[in-house]
């Protein structure tokens, strides 16, 4: 057989899809199985959303879309950047996707050259330190440690930029951990970028609109406007709306970059599904009152989730400002062997024998750079969280000492 | 620093942008203008595929699939290719992304490292070039000229292979020509790729089902199923099904080479929208007979276009098999002056003027790596396309 690439031998199967295999097969072999590996809401989408996108189908919206959006959904992103985030985005200035995740590899692609580095504050999503590896730049990253809240330090980005560094990702709130930077603490971040104009900042922001406790989270060209045009925002509506499914996430940025980024879109997918752009647009303008129902109930999980693996032998869990993530250290769990025999060394065998053992899917914090953790997810009906978090607790109280 | 990889600097700027700004212009300010430049049917997607994505839509179908798709799709995919073509695939050997361009794109970012040639029979899809181009690799066109009906020769193919061949992409029927090849054409090409294992063969038949006059079209893999274990087999819902804009496209292949597409996929955009997936699934295994109503349309467009493209001074008009192009020579009009006092050097004037005097954009053949002709979608209603042959012939007939 002819051969494959190099750069794809850089890239691998993401840790929480192989862990959400491994509990299917797990579950299909009859186990009763409790999934807390996914990474997207168990509620509905929004019924505005799919009438709009049955509107869409019915009225004959199904040609080949512009490749950066209709108009319709770049004006309804244009009125929601001006309402959550106070930013004037013109509508040459906003792209759609494939997903919020295909925003980052336009981006990525359409401006890092091999040898360019991307500053990525851990733990992260795996994908920004994979697309970046897939086109040959360097990830250089940069520890977000549990005792400062899982958040960056500004003099630990500051140290990490050098002239090779083409961008600073930000996630907030953060995908595996939950953290969220204050305005304050992006303000901090901010004044440092200021002193390297080389680098572009790109604003993750997918989970915006899940904190909890009246924290109200800002996104980096909000904060730091004399920044904006070297700023990419990112959001979309997997998260918020529950529509992960539809796979429509955008961005809004300078003129050039979004113009390089639709570039390489029109050369790897083209436009974006017509019907789902209409629900999104949908989702976008209508009442946003289902979003408050969701939060209260990952708010719900969360305080669960923290509190019952606060009391679990061997872990200490930070409580998060949002997402639907807790991101519990297992340190305690380490150098000990669980009831069915097994030594537990790395966090990804406390996953494995949690799995093994209990039937409990999580995914071992290595897979986000930084161990020995757990990433938990709360996007979980609350029987079935419940469930699941007794089961950790069980786990814990059979960890005996070598 | 440049604002921009120097992965993006290689792509071409879209030589189209002259024509479509100027299109848009005229349209702006009133003018009557056809355009013949589109890639996409004129109808419709048919009801009962839109009522399929409406039960799914209700059904909750929401949620992130499978990264190449749902298995009810893959399912579906496997026994379209089973039915239409004879070709055995599991649903393990299918992936499905967001368009049969991002199939072409995983296929070239999963496997090409710099300096990797792909061989492509041109006139080509520009796109075919670009992505190659944008994966490191490096695109070796060869050229198949009118007189072989725009369809690649076995020795000419033979001669472009090297050590470094990673892929042999063709296009089959063809956008821009229109060109198809039998099973048995297709016999003499496998014979040539048979003879080198290290090549990668991916086969685009996405108008497959757009061909006319009785024809029929082969693919690589039910000529030569000894190819089977190295070749792509690359299709889509959107040109016979009229959905463009649901953005569904597939590919069956070799597990290993699938895998590869999947997990550079899983890192870019994940699955294809859902509700698309399910609307596919309909489009493919629902009742058939909107293809055939909407073939039998473009085929007496076909016959009209060609027929009243003939007899327009200068242009010479083969009569192409299949997709919904014709791709006439305007070798004759070189040279001469328009009614408006244009003189007419190259395609891209022929086109540029054609547009500002008659009102009926096309695509020049420079867009398509093959310059000297020029593009008709005939994706029109009937009477605009008799109505723009009609404006045509007049401006070849005004021509001195």
């Amino acid at each position: 057989m002819p051969g494959f690439s190099q750069r794809l031998s850089r890239v691998e199967l993401a840790a929480s899809v192989q862990m959400t295999i491994k509990a299917r097969e797990l579950k299909a072999a009859g186990k009763p199985v409790i999934t807390l590996t996914t990474g997207e809401p168990n509620f509905d989408s929004p019924p505005r959303a799919i009438e709009a996108a049955h509107q869409a189908a019915l009225l004959g919206d199904t040609k080949y879309p512009p490749q950066d959006g209709t108009r319709a959904l770049k004006q309804a992103i244009q009125r929601k950047f001006r309402r959550d985030s106070n930013l004037d985005y013109a509508l040459d200035e906003i792209t759609v996707s494939n997903g919020g995740k295909q925003c980052i590899f336009n981006a990525v692609m359409a401006t890092v050259d091999p040898g360019d580095e991307v500053v990525i504050p851990v733990p992260s999503w795996i994908a920004y330190t994979q697309m970046v590896q897939l086109c040959e730049g360097v990830p250089v990253l940069v520890s977000s440690p549990q005792n400062n809240g899982f958040k960056p330090r500004p003099e630990d980005i500051d140290a990490a930029i050098t002239p090779r560094t083409r961008w600073l990702i930000l996630n907030n709130p953060n995908n595996p951990t939950g953290a969220c930077c204050s305005a304050g603490e992006l303000a901090a971040i901010a004044a440092v970028m200021r002193r390297h104009p080389h680098v572009w900042i790109m604003s993750d922001d997918m989970y915006e609109h899940l904190v909890f406790d009246g924290f109200k989270a800002t996104t980096f060209a909000e904060v730091a406007p004399d920044l904006k045009d070297r700023t990419l925002t990112i959001t979309g509506v997997s998260k918020t709306y529950a529509m992960t499914g539809w796979r429509i996430g955008f961005a809004g940025g300078p003129k050039p970059l979004i113009k390089a980024m639709t570039v390489m879109q029109g050369q790897a997918t083209a436009g974006v599904s017509t019907v789902g752009q209409a629900a999104a647009a949908a989702a976008l303008d209508g009442p946003q009152d289902g979003v408050e129902v969701q939060i209260a109930a990952y708010k719900r999980r969360r305080d669960l989730a923290v509190e019952m693996l606060n009391a679990s032998k061997g872990i200490s869990c930070h409580k998060p400002e949002g997402a639907f993530y807790v991101f519990p250290n297992v340190a305690g769990c380490l150098g000990k062997i669980t009831t069915g025999g097994r030594r537990l060394d790395t966090d990804e065998d406390v996953c494995l024998a949690l799995l093994e053992e209990q039937y409990v899917a999580t995914v071992h914090g290595a897979a986000y750079h930084m161990s020995p953790f757990l990433r938990i997810s709360t996007a979980t009906a609350d029987d079935e969280l419940l469930e699941g978090l007794k089961r950790i607790q069980v786990f814990c109280e059979g960890l005996r000492s070598i | 620093m440049s604002l921009t990889a120097e992965r993006l600097d290689r792509i071409q700027p879209s030589l189209t942008i002259a024509i479509s700004t100027v299109a848009r212009r005229m349209i702006a300010e009133g003018k009557n203008v056809i355009s013949l430049s589109q890639g996409e049917p004129d109808f419709d997607t048919p009801q009962h595929i839109k009522d399929a994505a409406i039960r799914a839509l209700q059904n909750g179908e929401t949620k992130y699939t499978d990264v190449s798709g749902t298995r009810a799709l893959r399912q579906a995919v496997a026994e379209k290719f089973r039915r239409d073509t004879g070709i055995d695939y599991t649903p393990e050997e299918i992936i499905v992304s967001t368009g049969a361009k991002q199939v072409l794109f995983n296929a070239m970012v999963a496997t090409l490292n710099a300096g990797d040639e792909v061989i492509i029979p041109s006139p080509c899809w520009v796109s075919y070039p670009d992505i190659v181009t944008l994966a490191d690799g490096k695109p070796v066109l060869v050229p198949c000229g009118q007189n072989a009906g725009f369809k690649l020769r076995p020795e000419d193919l033979e001669a472009a292979i090297t050590p470094n061949t990673r892929w042999f992409m063709m296009n089959n029927p063809s956008n821009p020509t229109g060109a198809a090849y039998s099973a048995e054409e297709l016999k003499a090409i496998t014979d040539v790729l048979l003879r080198h294992p290290h090549v990668w063969v991916l086969t685009d038949d996405i108008y497959d089902s757009l061909v006319y006059g009785g024809f029929k079209p082969g693919t690589i893999v039910a000529v030569e199923p000894r190819l089977k274990d190295r070749t792509l087999t690359v299709h889509g819902v959107s040109k016979a099904y009229a959905m463009t804009g649901w953005r569904i496209g597939f590919a069956g292949g070799p597990v290993a080479l699938i895998k590869a597409m999947d997990k550079l996929q899983s890192q870019s955009t994940s699955n294809p929208n859902s509700i698309a997936q399910a609307a596919a699934i309909e489009a493919l295994t629902g009742p058939q007979d909107s293809v055939e109503a909407m073939r039998k349309v473009f085929e007496e467009r076909r016959n009209l276009v060609v027929k009243m493209l003939n007899e327009a001074p200068g242009m010479t008009c083969g009569n192409p098999d299949g997709a919904f192009y014709v791709y006439p020579s305007v070798a004759g009009c070189i040279g001469k002056t328009s009614k408006g006092g244009v003189l007419i050097k190259d395609d891209e004037a022929f086109a540029l003027t054609l547009l500002a005097e008659e009102g009926v954009a096309t695509v020049h053949g420079a867009a398509f790596c093959f310059p000297g002709y020029i593009r008709i979608s005939y994706a029109n209603a009937t009477e605009e396309l008799r109505e723009a042959c009609t404006r045509i012939q007049r401006f070849c007939r005004e021509l001195h």
